[in-house]
């Protein structure tokens, strides 16, 4: 018997499943045994190792019957497969048009017109576009492989995707008003991942300075705390006090760093870095573009309170609504 | 080449769901994995192993069939039996079968 316990271990091991590994291991090593004991009936001698070896060789390479009971032959199943392409393409787009933005303001800012200068922020530019795009790619991936594997099944239901099959009792019943936006959420899970991103500095945009530094463990907190509250409902699939406390809670957060950060100068710079190289006569007016970046910022602060705002009320009367509905 | 492996293909498709049926047409008494494996085979239906036995922890993740440990001659075994929400399927299931049965007879003639 000892090979058929060597054989059922290398299949334990190759085993991607998250539960079940051992029941699956007991009921392989029954089967084999009794498979075993039916061989030495038949041919009338009882069981040795030879007869395990035929046995286990028809039986088939541990790889090949682990493969059988993983259940994610997928990195990313045809489940999630048409959200991760719809939000892949957003995100490819919104990264490369940000790159290229950041890209044009110091062609235009840095360098003039032509000469070795200009090709240098160029090709700069562009293989930061490049690695950029892969870099928000393979988040995109990451994301979506965890997704395939923590959200139980049946959780993305066809409905998300508007497919044909879907499932008609689902008309039937009343639109529950706790139920999540799963594609919602989803897509917040990949921004908020990329703003990490982004404000740790990974994708090197620059324009933070040690002013904006100081406010990035609490805008980290706040994205860390975002994304797993959107795990969290992706998996539960309904809102409840709890969440919605979170929620509000978060978004309360928010409010008050971007308001802090609005009243607070020089958090983001377009000027020091950035204008160092303009040549003494180029006809850009430095005053001008700072100052337009300045107020860029100061409405970008703003949408995002006022956005969080929209969030805080949409969650605080999806918590009293739950409230008078009992 | 291309053709066999084409055929083998189609074949493997037009047993996969037919197997579902199968399997959960003959669970109406407690079975372990190998003595539903032979029970099929003994009616003329070969299944392979690595598609039968991940096929009933499916079914049974699904809601469909139910199992249980039992001791038996020294050896625990996994037993499944259809459960009530498959008992509730079978039928439907069967009438389908029936429907496509008589549509293709029909279309081959």
């Amino acid at each position: 018997m000892k090979l058929i316990d060597r054989y059922v271990n290398e299949v334990g091991k190759r085993l991607l499943v998250l539960q079940g590994r051992e029941d699956i291991e007991k009921e392989l090593r029954s089967t084999l045994e009794d498979m075993l004991e039916e061989r030495a009936e038949k041919e009338g001698r009882p069981a040795d190792e030879a007869m395990e070896i035929e046995l286990l060789k028809e039986y088939g390479s541990p790889d090949a019957v682990a493969t059988t009971y993983n259940p994610h032959p997928y990195l990313i199943g045809p489940r999630v497969f048409p959200l991760f392409l719809k939000i892949l393409k957003i995100v490819l787009l919104s990264t490369a048009f940000g790159m290229t933005v950041v890209m044009i303001i110091k062609l235009v800012t840095q360098t003039p017109m032509m000469g070795s200068d200009f090709t240098e922020v160029l090709g700069d530019g562009l293989g930061n576009i490049l690695s950029t795009v892969i870099a928000a790619s393979g988040y995109v991936v990451l994301i979506f492989a965890i997704i395939e594997r923590t959200v139980p099944d049946l959780g993305l239901k066809e409905e998300d995707f508007k497919t044909e099959d879907w499932d008609p009792a689902a008309l039937a019943k009343e639109p529950d008003p706790d139920s999540v936006n799963r594609g919602e959420l989803v897509a917040e899970i990949v921004f908020t991942f990329i703003g990490l991103a982004i404000i740790n500095e990974i994708f090197y945009i620059p324009v933070f300075t040690d002013e904006f530094r100081k406010f990035v463990p609490w805008i980290n907190a706040a994205f860390v705390t975002e994304i797993l509250l959107d795990i969290y409902l992706l998996r539960k699939a309904v809102w409840d006090t709890g969440t919605r406390i979170v929620k509000i809670a978060m978004e309360a957060g928010t409010i008050v760093i971007a308001g802090i950060m609005l009243y607070t100068p020089n958090v983001i710079t377009f000027s020091s870095k950035i204008f160092e190289n303009v040549p003494e006569d180029s006809s850009v007016d430095i005053e001008v573009v700072t100052r337009f970046f300045d107020v860029g910022v100061s409405i970008a602060f703003i949408v995002v309170i006022v956005v969080a705002s929209f969030e805080l009320v949409k969650a605080a009367i999806g918590l009293i609504r739950s409230f008078t509905r009992k | 080449m291309a053709n066999s492996e084409s055929l083998d293909n189609v074949v493997l498709e037009l047993r996969r769901g037919v197997i579902v049926l199968a399997v959960l047409s003959q669970l109406n008494g407690e079975q372990y994995g190998y003595s539903l494996l032979k029970l099929l085979s003994d009616q003329g239906l070969e299944v392979d192993q690595g598609t039968l036995y991940p096929l009933l922890r499916r079914l049974e993740t699904q809601g469909l069939l139910e199992s249980v440990w039992k001791l038996e001659e020294a050896r625990p075994r996994r037993y499944y039996v259809i459960s009530t929400d498959g008992k509730k399927l079978l039928p439907k299931l069967k009438k389908e079968w029936a429907d496509i049965v008589s549509v293709m007879k029909k279309m081959l003639a």
